[in-house]
């Protein structure tokens, strides 16, 4: 199992890099002036050049990469020196040079050529909203999916049965910026008196007594997020358990003589469960990638919306910060998994 | 104690014979499908007393399968039990017509004073709990037990159906055992709540000779200890002769004939027994041909059976007799094979399969499949291969083809080394070696016509020069294996599992091949279609003087195939030898188990088996 652990970390180690290498290309060959874009207004040349040094403009593309890479990794050599210190805020662990370090240090992602923050700390700042959102989201598919998945493969091709399918084809192919809409305008707007909901929100409340959290806010945007993997996790779930229904261990189980619903919800269900973790956990990994059109449609802070707005401003330190993060979240999700998987099936285990 | 109101619908019986156990009458179950009802099982009825084993014995489809699940009521849609009586001598409830249970009474039932085994262990338990869980769930269900005793109960059954380690097999999960280990485990769970009727559904079938023998073992000890009836079904006529004291014969839903075991061993009435008795390959001699099914009986369009006016053969007897191939004979052929040079050579063959990879995949350890095997074959000879699963019988035969590349080792095949042909030569050299495998439904293509089947490896090889004579070509071979013309535009769904197994044969005569390899190609069949298959290779290979290598673990097919047996144990050649002298004087120990481990199912077995019984149960009684 511990092998089965660091040679799935390895193998996540690779596909970032791998994909850090690729963010980095696309973006160098991209349209856009990065020191105009810094410098704004100001054209004075020697604060251009200082921008472009500091950026590495100058350097090589190879060398671009390296030092990028170099930012991004937790573990690097550095010069100790004050400029540096306040650039990646380090911790000094082995001297390896005249005044050069082996440092420790979060993942140093550059600075918005905006607002001049870092994009750790914008993607810091925007993360709690779109986790909160996403988990949300999936939790409330989860739920219901797996439920409505149950109920329709228990008696297939009834009327109940056929309902829920239909209703799930409705929900796939919904795009979810019209269903955005519609939903923040019913239970947003005109039915808000009965509902009590407003049509956009936060999650924080921002007023002068400080801070409050509105859990009501979340609800409009979760449910139309979560309504397209709901419509996957039902149909996933239904075939599933008509597959593990018609399996031989499900007729010992019957002719053990136990109870029907012990049959469903403990001989099939957890065999019937691995398609739809698959499906969970995926979307919930893109659904943290930021549910761009609904933060959009209910001006919910999140990175979705950060990285909609950096991409009008061709804001490219925020963009390849995000894609990287994501691509990290993607990891980590899938190695969680695969961990899953094994604790739920035990033939998973060998290997 | 006797319930009254159930017992009032068993209006004949005034007096209950205490040992009556089961009484099934004229018990109807259909299927409704999107064009009629089917009667799966068609007014069968039948009895059991407690301590007897009833055998039902049918091919696939014949309805066995479908009246033991009536039984135990577990029929799903779209089926239906739609007549009928199921008289059970419940020992809590006294007498009890299963039919009018109610679904919460029936859970009493299963599992409890009814248990059933199923056919294929390798499915049958849930992958995802331990063997220990499932057989402790059983015992919670019905026993009113803490847990902790309920593992202990478990503990002394795995000792009871002798599974090694029983601790281990406790905590292990179904993929870590064997199929034989699961099985016991399957039986473990059947016998948990001291059942008064066990229902083996083919318990054995998938399993080897040797554990099969075993496993039947086993039940016979648990039903004498336990003073249990069995119904046992299954397709091997051997292995009903084997355990049980009555048989039913099904056929189409229809039980066409029953009695004692000896009466329809020695004295089988309709002629569908007949022809199921004489179509098995005998161990003892040799026949030329195999009797099958039409040689003693007719179907009509209405389903409606008749023995053939003009049969070819009045009785089993005379079935075997006309058809035996004598001493001189084989002899004579054995020598003649000899005067020519070999068409295979093999020479120190070795196919090894990497386990534990390290991290570098740079492998530590290997599974010898093919372990150093040398041998020659003949032209125009049959040489079988017999051996347990997992003995690296079919890696060979792969290895040979070089659809799997061998780690070592020479083949050469009319003078040319196998092994050191480029990709050219050796696609030209497929076309005279060909290969017809175990399972006739996944090898062919489902979306292909069989006719589009056929003709495809000849237009690769450019075989004739345009598709309208390869078109030709396949529908002869078509009416060579017994199919018509109108066969070529179907798809391989329409077809049963015997047709499309000659759909394959067909496929591999395409080529115009010199050699083949049958991979346990009759395996799948039951024995009726099997004998039929069976004859169709024989008849090739006269025609075309095909060399065969006859894979299967079924040694009394391979006997009846082969010139000469190779015995494989562990990737390695117990024994060669000439077919007869294998069976009459094994070399090795692994080879006269593996005979020994045959249900044969002859008359004078049968007897002692009986005499046995009897004479247990009458010392039991004087006890």
């Amino acid at each position: 199992m511990f092998r089965y652990l660091l040679y799935r970390l390895l193998y996540g180690l690779m596909v970032l890099l791998g994909a850090t290498v690729v963010v980095f290309f696309i973006f160098n060959v991209l349209p856009g002036d990065p020191v105009a874009m810094m410098a704004g207004q100001r054209t004075d040349v020697s604060t251009r050049e200082a921008i472009a040094k500091e950026l590495g403009l100058f350097e090589p593309l190879h060398k671009q990469l390296y030092l990028y890479m170099r930012d991004l990794s937790p573990v690097s050599v550095h010069e100790d020196s004050e400029q540096e210190f306040e650039k990646y805020d380090y911790k000094k662990m082995l001297k390896v040079g005249d005044n050069s370090y082996l440092v420790l240090k979060s993942p140093y992602m550059r600075r918005s050529f905006q607002s001049n923050k870092r994009v750790s700390e914008i993607i810091w700042e925007n993360l709690e909203g779109t986790f909160w959102l996403a988990f949300v989201a999936m939790l409330f598919a989860t739920f219901f999916g797996v439920l409505m998945g149950i109920l329709a493969s228990l008696k297939p091709n009834s009327p109940l049965d056929h309902f829920m399918v239909s209703l799930s084809v409705i929900g796939i192919s919904a795009p979810s910026f019209v269903l955005g809409a519609i939903v923040a305008m019913v239970f947003g707007f005109y039915l808000s008196e009965y509902t009590g909901l407003n049509p956009t929100g936060q999650l924080w409340d921002v007023d002068l007594d400080g801070r409050k959290l509105v859990w009501k806010n979340i609800i409009l945007p979760a449910f139309t997020l979560g309504l397209r993997p709901l419509a996957i996790i039902v149909q996933l779930t239904r075939s599933s358990m008509l597959d593990v229904l018609s399996q031989d261990y499900i007729r010992t189980a019957r002719a053990k003589g136990l109870y029907y619903y012990q049959i469903i919800l403990k001989h099939a269900l957890k065999n019937a469960m691995n398609p739809v973790i698959t499906a969970v956990s995926g979307w919930l990994a893109s659904l943290m990638a930021g549910a761009f059109f609904v933060e959009k449609v209910f001006n919910w802070n999140g990175l979705g919306r950060v990285t909609i707005d950096a991409i009008y401003n061709l804001d490219f330190p925020i963009i390849m910060g995000v894609t990287i993060f994501v691509a990290f979240i993607f990891i980590v999700v899938n190695i969680f998994v695969d961990m899953l998987y094994a604790l739920v099936d035990p033939r998973v285990r060998i290997k | 104690m006797v319930n009254p109101r159930i017992v009032s619908k068993l209006k004949d019986s005034k007096h209950i014979d205490p040992d009556f156990l089961l009484e099934v009458r004229n018990l109807t179950t259909v299927f409704q499908t999107e064009e009629a009802e089917v009667k799966a099982v068609d007014n069968i009825s039948f009895n059991l007393r407690r301590g007897e084993t009833l055998g039902i014995v049918g091919e696939s489809g014949s309805g066995k399968s479908v009246s033991a699940l009536s039984i135990m009521k577990l029929i799903q849609h779209p089926g239906r039990i739609e007549n009928g009586n199921i008289f059970f001598n419940s020992p809590t409830k006294g007498v009890v017509d299963l039919r009018l249970l109610s679904e919460k009474e029936m859970l009493f039932e299963r599992g409890n004073e009814i248990s059933m085994i199923f056919q294929e262990p390798m499915t049958s338990l849930n992958p995802v709990f331990t063997c220990g869980d499932q057989v402790v769930e059983t015992i919670l269900i019905h026993r009113k037990v803490s847990s902790k005793e309920a593992k202990e109960l478990a503990l002394e059954l795995f000792k009871k159906v002798e599974l090694p380690r029983p601790e281990q097999i406790f905590n292990a999960y179904p993929h870590e055992i064997s199929g034989g280990q699961k099985q016991r485990v399957m039986i473990a769970m059947a016998m948990c709540c001291n059942p008064s009727l066990l229902i083996a559904d083919e318990p054995t079938t998938a399993l080897d000779v040797t554990v099969q023998s075993r496993i039947l073992d086993l039940m016979r000890q648990l039903r004498d200890e336990n003073d249990m009836s069995i119904i046992f079904i299954t397709h091997d006529l051997g292995v009903v002769a084997e355990i049980a004291d009555k048989v039913a014969v099904m056929f189409h839903g229809k039980i066409v004939e029953q009695g004692s075991v000896w009466d329809i061993f020695s004295n089988p009435q309709h002629p569908y027994t007949k022809s199921l008795l004489a179509c098995r390959p005998r161990l003892d001699i040799k026949m030329k041909v195999l009797p099958v099914v039409s040689d003693f009986m007719d179907v009509n369009d209405h389903g409606v059976i008749s023995e053939k006016v003009n049969h070819k053969y009045g009785s089993v007897g005379e079935a075997i007799l006309l058809n035996f191939t004598d001493d001189d004979e084989i002899e004579e052929r054995n020598q003649f094979l000899l005067t020519q040079p070999p068409q295979l050579e093999v020479k120190n063959l070795k196919m090894y399969f990497p386990i534990n990879k390290g991290i570098f995949g740079r492998s530590k350890e290997f599974v010898k499949a093919v372990d150093d095997v040398s041998f020659t074959v003949y032209p125009g000879e049959t040489v079988g291969l017999v051996g347990e699963s997992g003995c690296g019988k079919t890696t060979l035969g792969r290895a040979i083809l070089r659809l799997i590349e061998p780690t070592d080792g020479q083949i050469i095949f009319e003078g040319k080394d196998i092994t050191k042909l480029n990709k050219d030569e050796l696609r030209k050299m497929r076309k005279d070696i060909q290969i017809i495998f175990q399972d006739p439904y996944s090898s062919l293509n489902p979306r292909m016509t069989i006719g589009e089947a056929i003709l495809e490896p000849m237009r690769v090889n450019k075989i004739f020069d345009t598709d309208f004579h390869r078109k030709k070509y396949t529908i002869e071979l078509l009416e060579r294996v017994n199919l018509t013309k109108r066969h070529f535009e179907r798809y391989p769904h329409e077809f049963s599992g015997g047709q499309r197994q000659r759909i394959c044969i067909a496929r591999a005569l395409a080529l115009n091949p010199k050699f083949i390899i049958c991979d346990e190609s009759v395996s799948a069949l039951d024995v009726s279609v099997q004998a039929q298959v069976l004859n169709l290779l024989n008849e090739l290979k006269k025609d075309f003087n095909f060399t065969y290598i006859f894979i299967s673990h079924d040694l009394s097919v391979v006997k009846f195939m082969s010139d000469r047996i190779i015995v494989m144990n562990k990737g390695k050649i117990e024994e060669i030898g000439y077919a007869a002298e294998i069976y009459d004087n094994p070399k090795t120990e692994y080879t006269s188990r593996l005979i020994k481990s045959i249900p044969k199912g002859d008359l004078e077995d049968i007897r002692k088996a009986q005499l046995q019984r009897h004479l247990k149960k009458l010392i039991k009684s004087q006890q």
